[in-house]
């Protein structure tokens, strides 16, 4: 007999292999005796063959509930056992009816063997779930009515799924009784008999009994009599109760029946007839009894379904009633998740909401942004990142407007600037970009302007660096016209020196120009973005050349053809802004982006020197060098470029 | 007429499973206990042995393991019998020694189609 008791906490994953094993086991010998009955059943005996076949579809069905609740290995709780125990019950019930129908009809069929099947199907399904909980007096009663007959090794097992169906005799005739009592515990009844109908109604009103088998001619008070008042007491009702009486008595059997009794025995016993009319009593009683607690329990959906109103019902309220195999369970379980599901979708709701509002607040200061930043038109006083606030525009580029501003977590001054939302719409291009800044800020020169972050707010790009009072060589030489050669010079070495530190980390700048060159008052000359100008590397294909960060001025042939760049690229562009400061003018002017294009790579410039007479010889040629199209024609790298400046300072 | 050694702790399984094996024509003996078994399997001349794995004293793997390293029973066809259906058991039978294995319930077709197969290899 399987040991339920050892399951009822939680399972760890050994107990539950140990269960599943328990619970398999019956079920195997349902199955085969089962098969094995058919076997003998012949093919025109649909009846046992379909309540046969009934037998194992169940047995299936209850393998498989086995194997999903406790088949996967792991640990098992407490409830979980419990709503497996409620279904095998379901299960156990429909096993036990379908056997108690094939053990009444046996006679005709195979007699003794089959009985003796039949009773180890019977002896398995009993295996299969503990009796419910003892609390529930409703559920309790069918398992006890349909413990029907039990092994003699049961006895003296503790709790209630051994407890043999209990079987009340009243008959005065004492060989009757003995008789009576020797068969049916044989059937494995627990059996108590008396021999006066007073004796039977008070043995009776103690309650425990699940069938009364009683004489109809007896002293005193006489059957008819007893069967009266135990069918009008509340407590009584529902006990079948079986009429013994002589064959011949038909008048006084159809007053039993009339009074409330199941059935009747006619006397002398024929055994089969006996244990068939008992086992089909006992199994109405069952139906009796399900009814009842299928009313209780419907009432209790009904309860929940009020309770649900009035916003108290609590989700699996509704628990044992949730595991019934059949309609009613179907409609807890799903009434159940219905409840729970009003429940949580309210919640939800209530979440959804304040996401919402709190999205309607970012998406107003979103667009309010958005709408600043692409006209440019952060004003003064404005806190963009919830850092930095404006303080001015600086400037415009192609990259974006650059803005003093206030960084209020450290409280400096620093200028900030602005991506265009086109430049970084690339994923591959931002990580790029991300990749160079972060080695553009450990370049630390006097002549470097510092960066300090790269971030992104509100789906805007933007670039903080150090704020650097003054002007940019582009607006000196267009306020100024062409500089004297010492001022040239003064940025030309600046420059150098600060692509040298530049170039060692390994960082080009790729868009050396007059804007990116800013000079203080002390005529420090300091170079802005360095590592800005990977974000306009794509500008430099040819096909896109309505795309190009300023102008191709700056470039030599080997950016221009999107070939490969190192400092070498720096330095043409050096040459060029020298070209400019000393004459004043590009080293190539055309109407168009193309044919600029075109003079870069196949023009050979005029000589500054023959452009601006004042240009020293030297710098002319230097110039004329950096300008050179291929990169090994040109000064080799910056250092020695500022070396050879400062030779002709 | 085919001799089965039918070695199973179960009282029910065995009475069955013998029941329906001799329907069929078999011929079989059976043993309670894996120790019992493999003394059987060992002085009767048996066609086929089915072992049921979670035996008392000696367990079907062990039992099946000294069918194997015994010089008389070593040919002697084993199928293994395990109601776990766990996964691994059927890999720890056949790393046993058995040739073939099936779970329970048993499904008497598909044993049968198991045995006959076996048997007709021996053969």
């Amino acid at each position: 007999m399987t040991d339920f008791a050892k399951y009822r906490a939680t399972l760890t994953p050994e107990l539950a292999i140990e269960l599943r094993h328990d619970l398999r086991t019956p079920v195997n010998h349902i199955v085969g005796y089962a098969e094995m009955l058919l076997e003998d059943v012949p093919e025109s005996e649909n009846g046992r063959r379909s309540a046969l076949q009934a037998v194992l579809g169940t047995a299936r069905e209850v393998l498989d509930l086995i194997n999903r609740s406790v088949g996967s290995g792991g640990t098992i709780d407490a409830a979980t056992v419990e709503t497996l125990y409620s279904a095998l019950r379901v299960k156990q019930e429909a096993i036990v009816t379908s056997v108690e129908q094939l053990t009444a009809s046996v006679g005709a069929w195979n007699g003794d063997a089959a009985v003796d099947d039949l009773g180890r199907i019977l002896q398995a399904a009993r295996r299969l779930a503990p009796a419910a909980p003892e609390s529930s007096e409703a559920s309790r009663a069918p398992v006890a009515a349909g413990a029907g007959p039990t092994c003699g090794s049961g006895a003296g097992v503790p709790a209630a799924n051994a407890r043999p169906a209990r079987v009340l005799v009243v008959d005065d005739d004492e060989d009757n009784r003995a008789m009576l009592r020797r068969r049916l515990e044989r059937e494995g009844y627990a059996v108590v008999c008396v021999g006066n109908g007073r004796d039977a109604l008070e043995t009776l009103g103690g309650g425990g009994f699940d069938l009364m088998l009683l004489d109809v001619l007896m002293p005193d008070l006489d059957g008819h009599e007893v069967l009266a008042r135990v069918k009008s007491a509340v407590e009584t009702r529902d006990i079948p109760v079986i009429m013994i009486s002589a064959l011949d008595d038909m008048p006084s059997i159809v007053r039993c029946i009339e009074q409330g009794a199941e059935d009747f025995l006619p006397k002398p016993f024929d055994p089969v007839l006996l244990r068939a009319r008992i086992s089909s009593s006992l199994a109405k009683k069952r139906l009796h009894d399900q009814e009842l607690e299928y009313i209780r329990q419907v009432r209790r959906v009904i309860e929940a379904a009020t309770s649900v109103e009035q916003g108290t019902y609590t989700s699996g309220a509704l628990g044992d009633v949730g595991g019934r195999d059949d309609e009613l369970g179907r409609l807890a379980r799903a009434f159940d998740g219905m409840a729970a599901q009003v429940h949580s979708r309210e919640e939800r709701l209530r979440t959804q909401l304040r996401e919402l509002k709190a999205d309607i607040g970012i998406a107003r200061t979103t667009s309010e942004m958005h709408a600043q930043l692409d006209g440019g038109a952060l004003k003064p006083g404005d806190v963009f990142a919830d850092r930095y606030e404006i303080l001015e525009v600086i400037g415009k580029g192609g990259m974006g407007t650059v803005y003093r501003a206030r960084d209020r977590e450290l409280d400096d001054d620093i200028a900030i600037k602005m991506l265009l939302p086109d430049l970084v719409t690339n994923a591959t291009l931002v990580e790029r970009f991300k990749t160079e800044i972060r080695l553009a800020r450990k370049i630390s020169h006097r002549n470097v302007v510092r960066t300090h972050d790269f971030g992104e707010w509100l789906g805007v790009y933007y670039l903080t660096m150090e704020r650097v009072e003054g002007i940019t060589v582009r607006e000196l030489i267009d306020s100024r016209g062409a500089l004297h050669a010492p001022s040239a010079l003064a940025i030309g070495t600046q420059l150098a020196d600060s692509l040298a530190v530049a170039h060692e980390r390994g960082v080009i700048h790729r868009d050396i120009k007059p804007q990116n060159l800013l000079l203080d008052d002390q005529g420090v000359l300091k170079v802005m973005d360095f590592g800005v100008s990977r974000l306009a590397e794509r500008s430099s294909a040819l096909t896109e050349t309505g795309l190009i960060v300023g102008t191709p001025s700056y470039m030599p042939p080997e950016q221009l053809l999107a070939e490969t760049v190192d400092g070498r690229s720096d330095l043409y562009a050096v040459g060029v802004v020298l070209y400019e400061c000393v004459t004043g003018r590009l080293p190539f002017v055309a109407s168009s982006v193309v044919s600029m294009i075109a003079k870069q790579l196949n023009e050979t410039p005029t000589p500054p020197a023959e452009v601006a007479a004042d240009v020293p010889p030297a710098l002319s040629s230097l110039i004329i060098r950096l300008l050179a199209k291929r990169p090994e024609d040109r000064v080799q790298n910056a250092a020695e470029l500022a070396v050879q400046l400062r030779q002709i300072a | 007429m085919v001799r089965i050694l039918l070695v199973e702790d179960n009282e029910m399984n065995r009475d069955m499973l013998s029941r329906r094996l001799e329907r069929r024509g078999y011929e079989v003996t059976m043993a309670v206990d894996g120790r019992q078994g493999v003394e059987m399997a060992l002085v009767g001349k048996f066609d086929l042995v089915l072992m049921d794995m979670s035996l008392p004293e000696v367990d079907g793997w062990e039992a099946t393991r000294q069918l194997r390293a015994a010089p008389a029973t070593k040919a002697v066809p084993v199928i293994a019998l395990t109601a776990h259906a766990m996964a691994g058991d059927r890999e720890r039978a056949i790393e046993a020694g058995a040739d073939d294995y099936d779970t329970k319930p048993i499904e008497l077709p598909r044993l049968l189609g198991k045995m006959e197969a076996l048997l007709k290899k021996k053969a």
